[in-house]
This record gives C-alpha cells, structure tokens and sequence, in this order.
C-alpha cells in the first residue's frame, strides 16, 4: 500500500512537473554543437550541425543577423561560418591545420525560432603527410557558455587508416584522436608502394607522381609559364625591347630552367628529409608572390639580366612545397632517397615537356609585333590569378597566426 | 470393442495431423502473408484520394527519411493522420500496423501513442500533441515477394518497416516517450520503462573493470545517430561484448530486443540471430549516473554499437526533467530501409 501511494506521489509530482514547464520543441536552453569527423589520408571533413533552442535562440540570431531585419543574409551566415570557424582549432601531430568552409546551410528564422532549425556547416582540411602513428586534436569554443558539444568520428572508409584511441574532455569541447596510417596514401598505392611491389614501381610511380604534380599544380605551371614570357627579348632602358636571337635567348632560357631546377632540387631534399621544416602557409603565400614577380617582370622588366638568380630562389621556395607532397613517403634513408630522386625527375620531365612544348611558339612569336599584347595579356592574366591566391593564402596565414 | 477404440484412436490421429497440418500451413503465411493481407483490407477503406496519399514509390528516398523525434507540426509528415480517418478505416490501419508487429511491440507503440495524447492534456490541450497527429504511409505495393514498406509515425515515434518475402526489416526506426511515466485508467505506463531497467541490471551485473570500460568520461547530451544520420557508422567506444560472460550476453540480447523485437516475431527471430552473430564486435558504452530511482528511468546515455546495429538511449533536458523525457534510436547502419535485401 505503501509502495502505490509513494508510486503515486512520484506519479503526481511527475504531471505537476510537465504541466508547469512547456515542453514544446527540441531543446529549451542549450546550444547543441554536434561535430562528425571523416578521415580521410589526404583529406578530412569536418560536419557541424548546430541546433539552438528556444531559449538560447535570441543570443544566437543576434551573433547572426549583424543588422538584425531578422533576415540571414547570405552575407551574415558566410560572416558566422567564418566566426565558428575562428572558434575552432585543427591539429595534427602537434601542427595547426587550416581549415577551408565547404558548404553551410541555415535553417529559416521561423523554425530556429521555435528551437527546431539547425545550421549545418562543413569544413574540410588537406591533411599533411607524417609517420604512421597520428594524432588529430579538436577543440570547439564556439558559445560555450550556452553550448553543449558532440564530437565523434565516423570510421574511416580509407582501410590503411585506423582509429586506436579517442579521448575527450567531460563536456566535449577538445578532443583527441589517435590514429594508426598503414601501407601507402591512395596516390601512392595506385603509382606502387614502398617496398611491397619493388624498388623499380615505387621509383616509376614517384616519377609519375612528380610529373602529375606539376601538370595539376596550376601554380607551379604558372610561375614557369611566366618565367619564360619574356625570355626571347632583350631589355632596354627599362622596357621589354626585340627578339635577342635564337642562341642568346636559349642561352638565356637554359639558365632560367637550371637555376630554377637547382633551387627546388635543393629545398626539396633538405624537405624532404626532414633537415628543413617550412610552415606550408608561408611557403603557399610566398609562391602566390613568385606569380606576382614574374607576372611583373614579363610587363616590365625589373631585374633583367639577373633571371637566373630570381628563378633559383624562387625554385628554393617551390621546392619546400613540393617538399610537403612527398614527406612521410620514405620508410628509412634509402628510400627516402629514392623518393626525391624519382619525384624530382618527375618534376623535371614534366617541365621539359611543358619548355619542349611552349619555347618554339615563344620564340616564333616574339619576332612579330604582336607577341607584345601576348606577353602583356598572359603576365596580366598570371598576375590577377597571383593577386587572388596571395588574397586567400593570406587569409589562412593571418587565421592561423590570431 | 477394441476394434472401436482403435478406430476412434485413428480418427483422433488424423484428425489432430489435419489440425496441426492447417496450423503449420497458417503459420507458414503467417509473417508477410498477414501483413499483406492486412495492408489490402486498409487500403480497400480508403477513398481514392486517399489512397493515393497514402502511396508512395517504394524508393522514394524523401519519404523514406521524411521522420523526426519531433512534432509533426515542425517537422511534416507525409501519407493519412489518424486524425482524418473514419473509425473503420482507423481500425484497419491498427489492424495493419500490429500484423507486422510483435504483441509487446504493438503494445509499445501503442503506449508511446498514448504518452503522446497524455503529453497533450498536460500542456492544456497542446494542438501540437496528442495520437490523431500520427501518419501511416505505405512505399510500393503490398506484396509478399516484391519489397516495400510500411511507416507509421510522428511526434516520438517512427517506424520503418520494410517487407522483402519472408523478411521484415524495422531500421532505421525511433521510439521515445514523454511523459515516460504516466497513469493511465489507474494503470502506471512507462513505455520505454525496460529500456531502461534492463540496460541498469546489465550495468550492475558487470564487474568493476568491465565498468570501467563501459563508462565513458565525458557527457553524452543528445543522440548522436538520430534522424537524419542514416548509413553512418563511428568509431566505437566502451566495452567490447568479446570481454563479457554468457550471463552478461544474455542481458546485453535481451535489452538490445527492446528494439529488435518490435517487428513480428519471425523477423524479430532473424534479427536477433544476426546480431548474435556479430556479438563479439559489439561494444556498450554508458554515460551518466550509475543509479536511478526504482520503478523510474534514470538520467544515463547509453549506446549499443555492433557491425549490424547501433542503438542509443539519450533522456532529454527538455520539459525540466530527463527522467520523463528519452529518445532512443534503432539502426542498422548496413540496412537503413532494408536496403541490403534490395539492392543488386
């Protein structure tokens, strides 16, 4: 008896309860922040779903909707995808990771509202190459004194990569991921891994590797293109004059491409083995400045007659980058060897072939007037594309450094 | 004498083969033919109209995932409100719905139902609430050899339930329950009350450093495979199965048919059985208090995880107490809407 009566008490106290507190929507005072990770070898994707509730709503909608019409302006949500994404922080084995805005999607006013809508914002990361243990930290701050946070990982699609630990602090705010990276990256699996399948694949596909770079890297193409524009003309008081001649302007070619190759070379060995460590933001923004200069060189010449010195330490920039592509490949020093040789020769066949194919239209065309609009219009193509890349590099350096 | 005592024995014998033969030959249809024969007896209520909006293609993708924990009213339903239905029509459509159902299942989302209607007198007749605001719909045609699907569902509750032949798949599905505790005809009803009790004895019943796995460091505040999450599997945490005794497996099978044995009872059977085959690679992770108030649910997060299976039971802050408020989800990331019975 006594049993039911304390049954009916609880049962009472529990009707009292609800019909004192309205119950209507999803959540009342909190701010869900639910973050999935994908891993990815070369490439991780973050998803963030972001549910207000009733309560908390009018704090966020005011961090949105900046002139508060009660709209969110395409212009507002990319601003607060920008401010979550400063709230966030990436790392990899101790090394920041930018991270890059892939899509967003808000929900109407109406339904966050009533603490039903969500935002949806996914970001994605280039991952960097390393050793095969990897640690992956994740920290989100954004609203957390109205937040409660969900962080997990999906398990990764990739088979070579496997999660060995995961640990989090009590409100789900950081987060840490320990991952196990097993036999080659998916580029290098299809071009023949170290050393499963034989030097000579891995040395062949290193090549590959190192030509495809090259054909794909739209930078790289660009800033060698440039180089060359004014190669077949002989400067004078401080404008771009005729055609030097076939012998001197191969001659003058020949040292471009060599001090270019020298440079790179140089940096990409001591990269890529671990002697020279650059921060990959820097080194981006700094090739976006070698467009520029180029770009302005082949207009109007501001270093002529000293090419070869500008290409070679620009080359000792580019293969820093390059550097980054390849690192972690190498198992032990000989095959960290064989790597750089084959990626460098890759390197080096493709820009043969990218010389083989431009420099007889360059030196055909530069005897006729009209490769002056052809120099000017390619240099000012090449240097609106580099004003764009310093822009945007720029902006991941600056995020990184505050 | 003897020769009619035999004779009648015979008879017996014959008579009682017949039966139990008529019995097997019912049960052999039993499962999808039931259903089938169910589904058409509904749709013969209905008005043309109505049945057409009550249709759908069997892969209409949109339908499929178009369910929420939520009000209808936030998030809309698709297909016929019990609302808007005639008595009969009404009838027919529960008659449908527990043919595919085990009794205990039926029971269940009956009593989910109705926590919905008791949710609706507490909020003063909430218009937002109550059991006319749950939808049927049906994907492709009733068929016993051609796949398609039955759903039925709204604020608290969604089941899938896809029919390929003898098959009957129930994930993705979602059973919550606000209140979680009510009277009802001076009756206590806690729809998801085992959910909770069971998965408590389970806990009890692990040793200190199988609990120590089990227990998760840090706050698990909402699902995290709910709606919308379908096909997505993370990475497991917790204890893993491989590392618990046979007691602590029968427990752990018979909390996890909390879900599995909602759908009718040969396809519940089939269900089971896979995931006892996959028991070893399961995991079972717990996040809150160790305790809860006997005869009532606790406030603990818990998460079911196997090749084959994922469920996550997560009270809710909403309403002002967690222990009237759970969310629960059932999947099977491998077969959301039974779509490895029916892909080629």
């Amino acid at each position: 008896m006594k049993k039911y009566l304390a049954a009916g008490g609880v049962v009472a106290a529990a009707v009292l309860l609800s019909m004192a507190t309205p119950a209507y929507a999803h959540r009342t005072d909190e701010y869900l922040q639910a973050t999935m990770i994908s891993l990815g070898r070369d490439h991780l994707r973050l998803q963030l779903r972001l549910a207000p509730g009733v309560a908390v709503f009018p704090v966020v909608l005011a961090s949105i909707d900046s002139n508060g019409d009660g709209v969110l302006s395409l212009g507002e949500q990319r601003k607060y995808a920008e401010r979550v994404l400063g709230d966030l922080s990436l790392t990899l084995d101790g090394s920041r990771i930018p991270l890059r805005l892939a899509a967003s999607k808000f929900a109407e006013v109406a339904e966050m509202k009533d603490g039903l809508g969500e935002i949806e914002l996914d970001f994605d990361a280039v991952v960097p190459s390393g050793g095969s243990q990897r640690r992956l930290a994740f920290e989100n701050r954004h609203q957390s004194g109205i937040s409660v946070y969900l962080v997990n990982a999906l398990v990764p699609e990739d088979s070579t990569l496997r999660i060995t630990a995961q640990s989090r602090s009590y409100e789900q705010q950081s987060f840490k991921l320990d991952y196990a990276q097993t036999g080659a990256s998916p580029a290098a699996a299809r071009i023949g891994s170290w050393p499963a399948r034989g030097e000579l694949t891995g040395y062949v596909g290193m090549v590959k590797l190192g030509m495809r770079h090259i054909a794909e890297g739209t930078d790289h193409l660009l800033f060698l293109l440039v180089l060359l524009l004014p190669a077949p003309l002989v400067a004078a008081a401080g404008k771009w004059g005729h055609y030097a001649g076939a012998r001197s302007g191969a001659r003058r070619l020949l040292r471009i491409v060599t001090a270019f190759t020298l440079g790179h070379s140089l940096t990409l060995a001591l990269g890529a083995t671990g002697v020279v460590r650059a921060p990959g933001a820097i080194v981006e923004v700094l090739i976006a400045v070698s467009i520029l200069v180029s770009a302005v060189h082949a207009i109007r010449p501001i270093f002529p007659g000293r090419e070869a010195l500008v290409a070679g330490g620009f080359g000792l920039v580019h293969g820093l980058a390059f550097a980054t592509t390849i690192a972690g490949y190498g198992i032990d020093a000989w095959h960290t060897a064989l790597t750089v040789l084959g990626f460098n020769v890759g390197i080096e066949l493709m820009q043969l072939a990218i010389v083989l194919a431009t420099v007889p239209w360059l030196f055909a065309l530069a005897r006729m007037p009209v490769y002056g609009w052809l120099r000017t219009g390619g240099a000012m193509v090449a240097g609106v594309a580099a004003l764009g890349w310093i822009g945007e590099r720029a902006f991941v350096l600056v995020k990184l450094v505050s | 004498m003897m020769n009619a005592w035999r004779k009648n024995a015979t008879r017996a014998v014959a008579v009682t083969t017949m039966l139990g033969l008529t019995a097997t030959a019912a049960a052999a249809q039993t499962a999808t033919g039931r259903v089938v024969r169910a589904a058409r007896a509904f749709l013969t209520t209905l008005d043309s109209a109505q049945r057409q909006r009550v249709s759908f293609s069997f892969d209409d993708a949109k339908q499929r995932a178009r369910w929420s924990n939520l009000p209808t009213r936030f998030v809309e339903r698709a297909g016929l409100r019990m609302g808007e239905l005639s008595a009969a029509q009404r009838a027919a459509a529960m008659t449908m719905l527990s043919s595919a159902l085990s009794a205990r299942g039926f029971e269940k989302v009956q009593q989910i139902v109705e926590g919905d209607e008791v949710l609706k007198q507490n909020e003063r007749n909430n218009p937002m609430f109550g059991k006319d605001l749950f939808y049927v719909s049906i994907l492709g045609t009733p068929s016993e050899t051609a796949p398609w699907m039955l759903q039925f569902g709204g604020h608290h509750l969604a089941l899938n339930i896809t029919i390929v032949g003898e098959q009957g798949v129930l994930t993705p599905s979602l059973t919550a329950a606000q209140p979680a505790l009510y009277t009802l005809a001076g009756k206590t009803v806690r729809p998801l009350g085992q959910e909770n009790d069971k998965a408590f004895a389970l806990l009890d019943a692990l040793d200190a450093s199988q609990r120590a796995q089990a227990i998760l460091n840090y706050k698990v505040a909402d699902l995290v495979l709910g709606p919308g999450q379908d096909g997505k599997t993370i990475q497991p945490e917790g204890l893993k199965v491989s590392s618990m005794n046979a007691t602590q497996r029968a427990m752990l099978l018979d909390l996890i048919a909390e879900w599995s044995g909602i759908v009718h009872e040969s396809a519940a059977a089939a269900r089971l059985a896979e995931i006892r085959a996959g028991l070893d690679q399961t995991w079972f992770a717990w996040s809150g208090p160790t305790t809860h108030a006997e005869g009532r649910s606790g406030t603990s997060y818990y998460r079911i995880q196997g090749p084959n299976l994922v469920i996550e039971y997560a009270p809710q802050p909403l309403g002002g107490d967690p222990t009237q408020h759970v969310h629960t989800i059932y999947r099977d990331p491998t077969n959301d809407y039974g779509r490895k019975l029916t892909s080629r």
